[in-house]
């Protein structure tokens, strides 16, 4: 992939561009309407020389006077600086001709076309001239024609122009390249907070993970950007500073174990024992074994629920009737403590059997190590109004202190600590990272005389429910 | 019977061969993925126990080029790696079963004898016994010295397990998964309660005592040992 032009390129570019194009636009109308001026000038010029020569035709043919009418053709063209004229007779022979530029070649041109007021340009080999052709008839009856041909040279107008033209263009190009320059400046300066906020980001590392971005302190477009940063930082500020707990947790949890393990063989092997001594110290340490393997297996399903690699493989799945295949299982060790366990209600829920069976299990297990005799544990399920389902287990025990209460499903978090219960104290851990796998959520509470987990799992589609 | 462990771990692989000895099994032991290849196409052998993690060639390699040369015998995986990919990786290449480090002993025991006995299913066996104890498959009934003895429906499911398996150590992990189907890690001190009324119920009034706690591996349906 190509990585995108920079920002402060792109924006060079533009204010470049939309310069040249407002600055060629006012360029081209002052060039335009300048040439209008110029073209204008010249015809009001050439204009009032024929007007001119035709009223001395005109009077002349009327009243003869003496005065030859060359000396007065050549006055007409006295002020009108480097104009020159020819005309030409009704019988077409030259009856006048000024210094200057050989006109009779445009005689020619006045027989074929109809070019009667308009102005032209013409050039001979040596200058550009604007040019207007005019017939004038002897008398108002009359069609025969005098020929008036005037030039006027317009060779300083189009020096003139050029260099205007040349100035222009200097002026546009500088033009583009100062704004340019001057975007280019602003944009820089325009991006200072982001710099700022990078310099800031920079400074972030594992242990700084504490450090926000103050969002008034960014401009307005900015503010979001840091907004979502600082929701991003105290996402993994809380996930690191869980992940560090559970390292710590996993490493105290293992001393504990390991030390007793090797006590336990270091003083077995101080001295001589009996066979049946030795085999005593390698059960008790197979139960520790034991412990420590379970907790390997707990940890490593909650390190797969971090990762997000506990997919549940989706069906359906009757609620109670887990609970009940539960139940079944319990049953002998709950009457062995004289609890009974008591189920009430129905739902369908979309989930993945084995995990799910597997939380409410945990739930169950530790309701009933927590059940005094003689009393019950009690299941109810249904769906709410809104169509989510609940899972309620009950059950009657001493009260779990409210400040325990939002920490009990962190990983080895245990209520009494000094009580080793013999679980892995991921139990409550591991339930809630299957309930969130499932898009549900857990909440606990605990009053004078019974303790509540309370599930609600979401309203899934294929799920119907009959309570 | 005949396995070849192939296992790269000294004392793990060790201490298997000596368990399996032990349980009666003739065992071969390769500690590199190669030689291990070379003696399951070269040797018979009744069952292979296949570590995945091998440092010359992993044991899907070997299951493959096995399966390749139509060799059917059985496989039993050890993997350090728990997760569903390496499950499903491990079926499709045709590994009949696998167990996760860590693993109890008495645990691989009861699989290996699974395995073995696959294919040499009982034909239409309608009753078990051991000793005077008696069981009915196809009546659901139990008799003990003659004396009929009332059980539960899992209580059933229990013993008739234990009798199939007269003999070999049964973890509690093993029996929950088969009596309740419970498939993690849950109570095992609910297998203690529940085997504790089925002797109540089959061994406390009778002699032999037929069921036997073994402590730190679980129970066994056996008669006592002579002497």
């Amino acid at each position: 992939m190509r990585r995108p032009v920079s920002l402060t390129l792109r924006l060079t570019l533009l204010f470049g561009i939309v310069a040249g194009i407002v600055f060629s636009g006012f360029g081209w109308l002052i060039e335009d309407s300048i040439k209008r001026h110029f073209a204008e000038q010249d015809t009001s010029e050439l204009e009032s020389i024929v007007m001119a020569t035709e009223a001395v035709l005109l009077s002349n043919l009327a009243v003869e006077t003496g005065r030859p009418l060359e000396r007065r053709f050549g006055d007409i063209l006295v002020g009108h600086h480097g104009a020159s004229m020819l005309i030409t007779g009704p019988d077409g022979r030259v009856q006048f001709t000024s210094a200057g530029p050989d006109l009779s070649a445009l005689v020619n041109e006045t027989a074929s076309s109809a070019l009667d007021r308009s102005v032209l340009d013409w050039s001979d080999d040596m200058e550009r001239y604007r040019v207007i052709i005019r017939k004038v008839s002897e008398t108002l009856r009359n069609h025969r024609f005098y020929t008036i041909i005037v030039a006027v040279p317009i060779d300083y107008h189009l020096r003139f122009l050029s260099s205007f033209r040349h100035t222009l263009w200097l002026m546009i190009i500088s033009g583009i390249a100062i704004t340019s320059i001057i975007g280019w400046v602003a944009v820089r300066q325009g991006h200072a907070p982001l710099h700022n906020i990078i310099a800031k980001i920079r400074l972030i590392s594992a242990d700084k993970l504490d450090t926000r971005l103050p969002p008034e302190s960014v401009p307005g477009e900015l503010t979001d950007l840091a907004v979502s940063f600082n929701e991003m930082l105290s996402r993994m500020e809380e996930a690191f500073q869980r992940l560090s707990n559970f390292s710590a947790d996993i490493a105290h949890e293992l001393r504990t174990p390991v030390t007793s393990l090797m006590t336990q063989t270091q003083v077995a092997l101080s001295q001589k024992r009996t066979i049946d001594e030795y085999r005593e110290i390698l059960y008790s340490n197979i139960e520790e074994y034991e412990r420590m393997s379970q907790m390997i297996g707990d940890m490593l399903f909650l390190a797969q629920a971090d990762e997000g690699l506990c997919t549940p493989d989706v069906t359906d799945v009757d609620l109670a009737d887990e609970v009940q295949v539960l139940f079944d299982y319990y049953e002998a060790l709950a009457e062995d403590r004289a609890i009974t366990l008591t189920l009430e209600g129905t739902a369908m829920v979309s989930g993945d059997r084995l995990m799910l069976r597997r939380a409410l299990g945990n739930l169950l297990s530790n309701a009933i190590r927590h059940t005094l005799s003689g009393k019950a544990v009690l299941v109810s399920i249904g769906t709410l109004n809104n169509g989510e389902i609940y899972i309620v287990i009950e059950n009657p025990g001493v009260e779990i202190p409210s400040t325990h209460l939002p920490n009990l499903f962190d990983r080895f978090y245990r209520v009494d600590p000094s009580r080793q219960e013999g679980g892995t104290g991921l139990g409550l851990a591991i339930v809630k990272s299957i309930i969130d796998a499932h898009g549900g959520r857990i909440e606990v509470s605990s009053s004078g005389d019974s303790t509540q987990f309370r599930i609600i799992l979401p309203d899934t589609a294929s799920a119907t429910s009959q309570t | 019977m005949k396995l070849l462990i192939v296992e790269d771990e000294s004392k793990i692989g060790d201490y298997l061969r000596q368990g399996l000895a032990e349980a009666g099994f003739v065992v071969d032991l390769a500690r590199k993925g190669l030689d291990g290849h070379h003696l399951a196409m070269t040797e018979d052998y009744n069952l292979l126990i296949l570590d995945v993690m091998l440092p010359d060639i992993d044991g899907w390699e070997i299951l493959k080029s096995l399966r390749e040369a139509d060799r059917n015998v059985p496989v039993l995986f050890l993997t350090a790696r728990d997760n569903i990919d390496d499950r499903v990786k491990g079926l499709e290449l045709g590994a009949d079963d696998y167990l996760v480090k860590p693993f109890a002993f008495a645990e691989l025991l009861a699989r290996v004898r699974t395995l073995l006995r696959r294919g040499a299913a009982p034909a239409g066996e309608t009753t078990l016994a051991i000793a005077d104890l008696e069981l009915d498959l196809m009546r659901r009934r139990v008799t003990r010295a003659g004396q009929r003895i009332q059980l539960t429906a899992k209580e059933f499911a229990l013993l008739e397990l234990m009798m199939r398996h007269k003999g070999e150590v049964l973890p509690r992990s093993l029996i929950a998964s088969q009596v309740w189907d419970m498939n993690f890690d849950s109570d095992t001190n609910v297998i203690d309660v529940a085997i504790r009324r089925l002797r109540a119920k089959v061994d406390e009034n009778f002699q032999p005592k037929l069921i036997h706690t073994l402590r730190g591996m679980g129970y066994m349906l056996d008669l006592p040992e002579e002497g």
